[in-house]
């Protein structure tokens, strides 16, 4: 059974279509690459999945259960945790006490997570920095500590939005081989990036998007072969 | 790849600054305790109690602004329904204070609650402007029901004490209660949480934590602990008026506040002490406290935005970096 699927997702803003007709599912246990030009609604997706967007019409399932129109906090209490696109950190706090902060939140004792925090820090080389204010990291590094946030209680699934975007090369291979090695323990991911070696490398299995609609779905190989993502790329390009 | 660590040490660890920011109010009270052996007169004495009622109002609307980043426009509104509660149960219905006081936290909680229902989803300019709304309306129509209220005659209430030196030392026994109050809950989830929010509300909403609820939770605290001021405030003066609530006494509250240093213990502290008497001694000069107050805050909002105990904080981590090396 499916970890994670929509049926019929619908979102407009105004005239606009952002997410249309939108059916996927997710397998336990896979990374699914989620790509497709800049405004064909991957970003819009995630918030319908992760509960910061309410969808026009369709439903989403987590395993069995509907959770369609849940909040961000139902959803993320539920397994369901996200990095965003802009990157989300508590700014006036130590990289240890936004790593404490989100393991409270889910739940875990203080104790339980320290030792979780200790060890993410160290495995995501953010231990130099676990003093600082969060709001003095620089970008990678801000980035590498909300996705550190996202696993201080293993998901059910991480949706990661662009964790790659702007990272110094040497944090973009720590965060992907973070990314392997919870994917062999059996982590169900959604990446969505715009890094197509990264895409191919990861993730086995592809959906891309254009104009809030799937134009294509399988194997990432095939998916960036097909014609439909072809076009839809090239006229991404050719408007700008 | 990463950043020369500037900041190497635990000390920056959260519950570390609090537990250094709630040694340093607690030394600060301490030394206030002191104040009646050279603080002999009456009149001066008054002054430091009304400090410490601005001190206790700068506590409760830190809790909002400094430690969840909401800006309400209201604290001295609910000081005024806090005193209002207890003089009008006292007015109609002779209800004792000890009956009084504490219904005027328990209603000014439950109308912070109310107010942090409707504004919770506002941000920024929009929530100050609610919470400015319901203050007016709240002062206007106390001050226009003057069959139930007496209006801008005021009401009296009944003293606690005849003795200032009483009243002093049961205001500092409120905010040491206070001060208290607030450490245990920063230092608790609730804390952390609120930090959260102040800092990222979408990204604590991811995290799952429930923004709406540790919001509200923020509002009704901050609000009892006005209520509180006020109702200790009314039996002190032994008067209550809509000019409790007026704008000008928020803005005396925020400057506290800003100067003091936002989102710490100490700071409010300082800050009401420092600002109120620096406002009695400007009396002389004529009405241009508000003028000195104001630029203050935006000298301190452009130059200094962690306040004077912000300031303080960083020479003692600054010593003690260098007492190490």
């Amino acid at each position: 059974m499916s970890v994670l699927r929509t049926e019929g997702l619908q979102k407009h803003f105004g005239g606009i279509s952002a997410v249309a007709d939108c059916s996927i599912a997710v397998e336990p246990g896979e990374i699914l690459g989620l790509i497709g030009p800049n405004g064909s609604g991957k970003t819009s997706l995630l918030n319908i999945l992760s509960g910061f967007l309410a969808p026009d019409a369709g439903s989403v399932w987590l395993a069995e259960e509907v959770v369609t129109g849940m909040t961000p906090v139902q959803l993320a209490r539920r397994g369901l945790l996200r990095m965003f696109q802009m990157t989300r950190v508590f700014t006036r706090i130590t990289v240890v006490d936004n790593m404490l902060t989100a393991g409270l939140a889910l739940g875990l004792s203080e104790r339980e997570a320290e030792r979780r925090t200790e060890s993410l820090l160290d495995e995501l080389a953010l231990a130099q920095v676990r003093y600082l204010d969060a709001g003095q990291l620089s970008g990678g590094q801000k980035k590498l500590l909300e996705f550190g946030m996202c696993f201080i209680e293993p998901p059910r699934i991480a949706l990661l939005d662009e964790p790659f975007a702007a990272v110094h090369p040497v944090m973009r291979e720590a965060m992907a081989g973070f990314i392997r090695r919870r994917h062999a323990l059996g982590q169900t991911f959604i990446l969505v990036s715009h890094d197509m070696p990264i895409i191919v490398d990861l993730c086995p299995r592809a959906v891309c998007m254009n104009a809030g609609r799937v134009i294509a779905s399988g194997a990432t190989r095939t998916v960036l072969q097909s014609a439909a993502v072809i076009e839809a790329y090239l006229a991404a390009s050719a408007d700008v | 790849m990463s950043r020369v660590t500037t900041t190497s040490d635990a000390g920056n660890l959260w519950v570390n600054r609090l537990r250094r920011d709630f040694r340093a109010s607690l030394a600060l009270l301490a030394l206030l305790s002191l104040a009646p052996l050279v603080v002999t007169t009456p009149y001066s004495l008054g002054i430091l109690i009304v400090s410490i009622y601005f001190a206790l109002l700068a506590l409760g609307w830190n809790l909002l602004a400094g430690f969840t980043g909401q800006f309400s426009l209201a604290p001295a509104a609910f000081a005024m329904l806090g005193a209002y509660t207890t003089a009008l149960l006292d007015y109609h219905l002779k209800a004792p204070l000890a009956v009084g006081i504490p219904a005027a936290i328990i209603g000014t909680a439950l109308l912070g609650w109310l107010l942090g229902k409707v504004v919770l989803r506002l941000k920024g300019p929009y929530l100050s402007l609610t919470t400015l709304s319901f203050a007016e309306i709240a002062r206007v129509v106390i001050g226009n029901s003057v069959e139930f209220t007496r209006g801008d005659q005021g009401l009296n209430v009944p003293t606690l004490f005849e003795s200032r030196v009483g009243y002093y030392y049961l205001f500092l026994a409120v905010l040491l209660s206070v001060l208290i109050v607030l450490y245990l809950l920063m230092k608790s989830r609730t804390g952390r949480f609120w930090l959260a929010i102040r800092d990222d509300a979408t990204g604590a909403a991811s995290r799952g934590i429930d923004v709406v609820r540790y919001k509200t939770l923020a509002f009704a605290l901050s609000c009892a602990i006005c209520g509180l001021a006020g109702s200790l405030y009314g039996t002190f003066s032994q008067l209550v008026s809509p000019e409790l609530g007026l704008l000008m006494q928020t803005g005396l509250v925020i400057s506290m506040v800003v100067i003091g240093g936002m989102g710490t213990l100490t700071g409010p502290v300082v800050g009401a002490l420092l600002v109120y008497l620096a406002s009695e001694w400007l009396r002389d000069f004529g009405n241009i406290q508000m003028i000195v107050f104001a630029a203050a805050v935006i000298l301190f909002a452009r130059f200094l935005r962690t306040g004077l105990w912000g300031l303080a904080g960083r020479r003692f981590r600054r010593q003690s970096a260098s007492g190490k090396t």
